[in-house]
């Protein structure tokens, strides 16, 4: 037996549910049914208005991560500019850095001694 | 005019202005103030031509906007008409040799009906629309035929 379930928000009845559901949708193929059949699919017709402009890619108006962040980026760009620079994805490079860097803590604290 | 007989809605409006003065601008708006009230006839301006079955066209169309003129009109549904509303876009008016027009509109998209006028009266763009609306019905027509 289905029965409605009481809590104190209020109650869930699957059966009003499910006649809402098939209510919205008949209204929902009604509005659908009365649309313009003479639509042609990938055309113009069923792009975005713009003013007039052409639809950007989808990739160019996402929100990126980055654009997040982007205030903090632009007050210490003189810092983040020589970060950039420095970060050039070549593992010797890095390696040459830690060797360098290693080198002279090794110095600082050994080298007096 | 005749009775409608395919046709058998109001007529929605879209307007777009290229290069325009705002002359023939100030007189589409004019045709819409309680004084001439085409929307007692139920033709209304709207927003996206997407929502359209008139296009109404003022202006002598600079070279940036020809692309965006013809697509606008691309975007509008079938059927559709196009109206030229004054003497720049139906000829290029004062401005006909101008290195930066594309323009006359015709030469841009297909045209249905030219209002000349610098700038026309009110009644003559209300005329115009009539006459898009002979048209529209025509199409309208020819679709329903196309879809039997």
């Amino acid at each position: 037996m289905i029965s409605q379930l009481i809590t104190g928000a209020g109650y869930w009845s699957p059966l009003l549910w499910l006649a809402f559901l098939i209510l919205f949708a008949l209204i929902g193929y009604l509005i659908y049914s009365r649309g313009n059949p003479s639509y042609k699919k990938d055309t113009e017709q069923v792009k975005p208005y713009l003013s007039g402009n052409a639809e950007p890619a989808k990739e160019k108006i996402q929100v990126k991560a980055s654009d997040i962040y982007w205030g903090f980026i632009e007050a210490l760009k003189g810092y983040y500019k020589v970060l950039q620079a420095i970060h050039t994805g070549d593992l010797r490079d890095y390696i040459l850095w830690y060797l360098g860097v290693g080198t002279i803590i090794l110095f600082l604290l050994v080298g007096g001694a | 005019m005749g009775k409608l007989t395919n046709f058998k809605r109001s007529l929605w409006v879209f307007h777009a202005s290229g290069g325009s003065c705002n002359g023939c601008d100030i007189e589409i708006i004019a045709a819409l103030t309680p004084r001439y009230d085409a929307e007692r006839f139920g033709i209304k301006l709207v927003g996206s031509p997407r929502h359209a079955d008139v296009l109404l066209v003022t202006g002598a169309i600079p070279r940036d906007f020809a692309d965006k003129l013809k697509r606008i009109y691309e975007q509008m549904p079938d059927p559709k008409a196009v109206i030229v509303v004054g003497n720049c876009g139906t000829s290029g008016g004062l401005f006909y040799d101008s290195y930066n027009l594309v323009g006359p509109i015709d030469e841009i998209i297909p045209v249905d009906v030219y209002v000349p006028g610098c700038p026309p009266r009110p009644e003559a763009i209300i005329d115009a629309v009539v006459k898009a609306w002979l048209k529209l019905e025509k199409l309208e027509k020819e679709l329903e035929g196309k879809k039997e």
